[in-house]
């Protein structure tokens, strides 16, 4: 009995993990495409990132 | 990939945030060592060589103010035959030694110090991707991370998807359709062929169906995300569950610290590499780190493999479902189960590949300029993949691994083991023309 529980449980949880990614999915998509919107319109350039390194010979 | 956090959950982002920052503080230091000692001093190392040859061979050396004249010089000239099309390759900026190296490779006919230490660096692969990886993880199972932080490394993880979906940009459909058409073949034979055979073994070894059919979607597909899609089909135990991941998560971990060597010691092509590790390893980001290890080229091959190979996801599901539902129940005499085909492949396909497709297709339209490929290809993927890898690393728990077992373990570890090396040998006789992806 407890080991149903547990499995129900467990497969509750694997539903919600898997609808969790679903989500996540999109919110990469949507990571990405604000992204590439930002480089295209030249807001992340080579400036940008070369100024993210510090260290330079 | 973020199993156990929900990144789109807004009431979860205090939780996450301390854990993030750290990932990215982290990542953000590893990548200044990487820019300095891969980039800067591997490249330091080989004007080094070149300003020392002629040193070495008794010729008189060039002051300072005229070796840098002479480089600029042949800079200009290497731009001319560019731009008037006798060079399909654009000349990269040359790399001029500072006034006080120059004057210490003429004064003691060296190499400095420093640079030696960049090549060697370089040599023995300690990029970006193994400093955050066996750091990560040295950090993890030594002062460990305090619990305020750990959700955030699990958000970090997920961080490998947009780079995943930007480096499309480096892509045209025809290569994408050569490799992915051969990947397809790898997939069916190899990553199909492990979740069958798994099965079947599983079956005979009596081994628990909810266990085997984690440990064939895990151990053949896309590890840790198709093990929780099949799990709810299978009725996994929670203990199955633990067995599953431990052992896909044992594979993955030494796969991703000794596949890089491996393929240097065999001396594979990056192409090759490319393929192997998409076939083999079994999860998206230690598969996507490994091939990072290796080189960019290999990383381009690996991820199209990839690609094919995580779009098989719903496939192992129905697989599973067939499997562990539908046949025992009609050899049972009920005829009434069925598959909703369509619900599943909704459902369970990862959508975020799509987006991979789109950068393709605009990299295929000429959306973006070589400028603008290379900074999101590279410099953009780079800060994605370097996130998502501190979260990696930092989740490597010895104790985790230390789950793995049983008839279980052995028959997920042998076939995973199997199937890389059947693989490899299968990916070498077809040699790298077919997996090579032209950057355009």
């Amino acid at each position: 009995m407890q080991e149903e529980a547990k499995a129900k449980e467990l497969e509750e949880r694997a539903e919600k993990t898997f609808s969790a990614e679903r989500r996540e999915d999109y919110a990469v998509l949507i990571v990405a495409a604000i992204v590439v919107i930002l480089v295209m319109l030249g807001i992340i350039d080579k400036k940008v990132i070369s100024a993210i390194y510090l260290l330079k010979y | 990939m973020g199993v156990g956090v929900d990144l789109t959950d807004v009431r979860q982002w205090p939780r996450m945030l301390p854990g993030l920052l750290v990932c990215i503080l982290f990542a953000w230091l590893v990548l200044q060592y990487d820019k300095y000692v891969i980039g800067d001093l591997h490249r330091g190392y080989r004007e080094a060589s070149r300003v020392l040859k002629p040193i070495k061979e008794g010729k008189e050396p060039l002051s300072y103010e005229d070796y840098v004249k002479e480089r600029q010089e042949s800079y200009k000239k290497a731009m001319e035959k560019y731009q008037a099309g006798l060079e399909k390759k654009k000349p990269s900026k040359p790399f001029i030694l500072k006034k006080e190296d120059y004057e210490y490779i003429v004064q003691n006919k060296a190499i400095p110090g420093k640079f030696t230490f960049g090549e060697r660096m370089n040599q023995f692969q300690i990029t970006y991707v193994a400093v955050l990886l066996l750091g990560g993880m040295l950090i993890r199972n030594t002062i460990g991370v305090p619990g305020v932080l750990q959700p955030g490394t699990v958000a970090a993880r997920p961080f490998i998807k947009p780079g995943i979906i930007i480096l499309g940009a480096y892509y045209m459909w025809s290569d994408v359709l050569r490799v992915g058409l051969i990947g397809f073949v790898l997939v069916v034979i190899f990553v199909l062929g492990a979740n069958i055979v798994i099965s079947i073994w599983g079956k005979r070894a009596k081994a628990d169906d909810g266990l085997m059919g984690l440990m064939g979607a895990g151990v053949g597909v896309c590890g840790v995300s198709a093990a929780v899609a099949v799990a709810p089909v299978v009725n996994a135990k929670p203990r199955d569950f633990f067995y599953a991941i431990g052992t896909i998560l044992l594979f993955g971990t030494l796969a991703l610290f000794t596949f890089p060597y491996i393929g240097k010691l065999l001396n594979l092509h990056q192409a090759v590499y490319g393929a192997w590790v998409g076939t083999a390893i079994l999860n998206t980001a230690q598969l996507v780190a490994a091939a990072t290890w290796y080189g960019h080229e290999a990383l381009l091959t690996a991820n199209v493999v990839n690609i094919v190979r995580i779009g098989f996801i719903p496939i192992v599901v129905l697989w599973a479902i067939y499997y562990y539902v539908v046949r025992p129940a009609r050899q049972a005499g009920d005829v009434t189960q069925r598959i909703n085909t369509w619900q599943v492949i909704k459902e369970k396909f990862p959508i975020f590949i799509i987006g991979f497709f789109i950068m393709v297709t605009l990299n295929e339209l000429k959306f973006f300029s070589p400028e603008v490929r290379d900074l999101l290809g590279r410099d953009i993927v780079k800060i994605f993949m370097a996130i998502g890898f501190a979260g990696v690393g930092l989740n490597i728990a010895f104790d985790d691994l230390r789950k793995a077992g049983g008839t279980a373990f052995v028959i997920g570890f042998v076939a995973a083991t199997v199937k890389a090396i059947l693989a490899l040998l299968f990916i070498m006789a077809l040699g790298p023309e077919p997996f090579i992806i032209k950057e355009k």
